[in-house]
């Protein structure tokens, strides 16, 4: 069964991000190139895909005349999208172990981030409608 | 250049839509004939629709790296409803399509004109990630 794990953050946790020290990065991307590697070998990897900068967000919303509206500014909200991994697993408790692995992985000073990642399964009725 | 549209949906809309089969159907038709079009042009890398949020989980590593899994979905005024991954040759392009997603048929036909994030997806970590 397919699962999403989704990333979000807030603009501030963003901002703070920029200011941690190359060794935090480097560590932080080493353990999830290590998780997306394991899950790899695992046969459980599907897919995974970092954002860009919410700066570059836009909406669109279709109009009467179908043209699309696009709004510079990003829409008022606490948190948004900064990537995400999609799972093929045996079952939903091992989406959330994954999801914990990717929480734990570690911010400033090698403490872990313990982000919080939201689970959520594929509507599998639509899949089988394509 | 790959762009993500995300379709989110007000948490009080949550659960089926409460739409006459024929809504539901013409919905879906549409959908799937807009996704067999990107198909053909070469521009959809994937689509997904996700499951309803009350089969959501956030998971959160707590300090001893173990799952931590509330049943309750957090408090957010929109959720995630489902995405595309298209590939396109320029932004405006990946609006446009948006447009025509947000423009979906909803009861009695009418355009839904949902609101369509439109982020960049990053092709690569940024250099300070590596």
């Amino acid at each position: 069964m397919k699962y999403i794990l989704l990333m979000s953050g807030t603009k501030a946790g963003v901002d703070g991000y920029h200011k941690w020290s190359q060794k935090d990065v480097e560590a932080h991307m080493t353990v999830l190139r290590s998780i997306s590697q394991e899950l790899s070998k695992s046969g459980e990897f599907v897919a995974t895909q970092g954002l860009a900068d919410p700066n570059e967000a836009k909406c669109v919303r279709g109009e009467k005349s179908g043209v699309p509206v696009t709004d510079g500014i990003f829409p008022e909200s606490k948190e948004f999208l900064l990537g995400y991994w999609i799972v093929d697993v045996a079952s939903p408790d091992r989406a959330y172990a994954i999801a914990s692995r990717i929480s734990a992985a570690p911010g400033p000073g090698g403490v872990p981030t313990n982000m919080p990642i939201e689970v959520r399964g594929f509507a599998e009725h639509r899949q089988s409608e394509r | 250049m790959k762009y993500m549209l995300m379709m989110n949906t007000m948490r009080a809309g949550a659960g089926v839509p409460d739409w006459s089969q024929r809504d539901l159907q013409a919905h879906v038709a549409f959908m799937m004939r807009l996704n067999k079009e990107l198909h053909e042009s070469g521009e959809l890398a994937s689509a997904e629709g996700l499951s309803f949020p009350d089969q959501a989980k956030l998971v959160r590593a707590g300090s001893d790296g173990l799952p931590v899994t509330d049943g309750v979905f957090p408090e957010s005024k929109e959720f995630l409803a489902g995405f595309w991954i298209i590939d396109v040759d320029a932004p405006e392009r990946a609006y446009a399509i948006a447009g025509r997603i947000s423009a979906a048929p909803g009861p009695g036909g009418a355009p839904l004109n949902m609101p369509i994030e439109v982020r960049p997806v990053m092709s690569a970590p940024p250099r300070e990630m590596l």
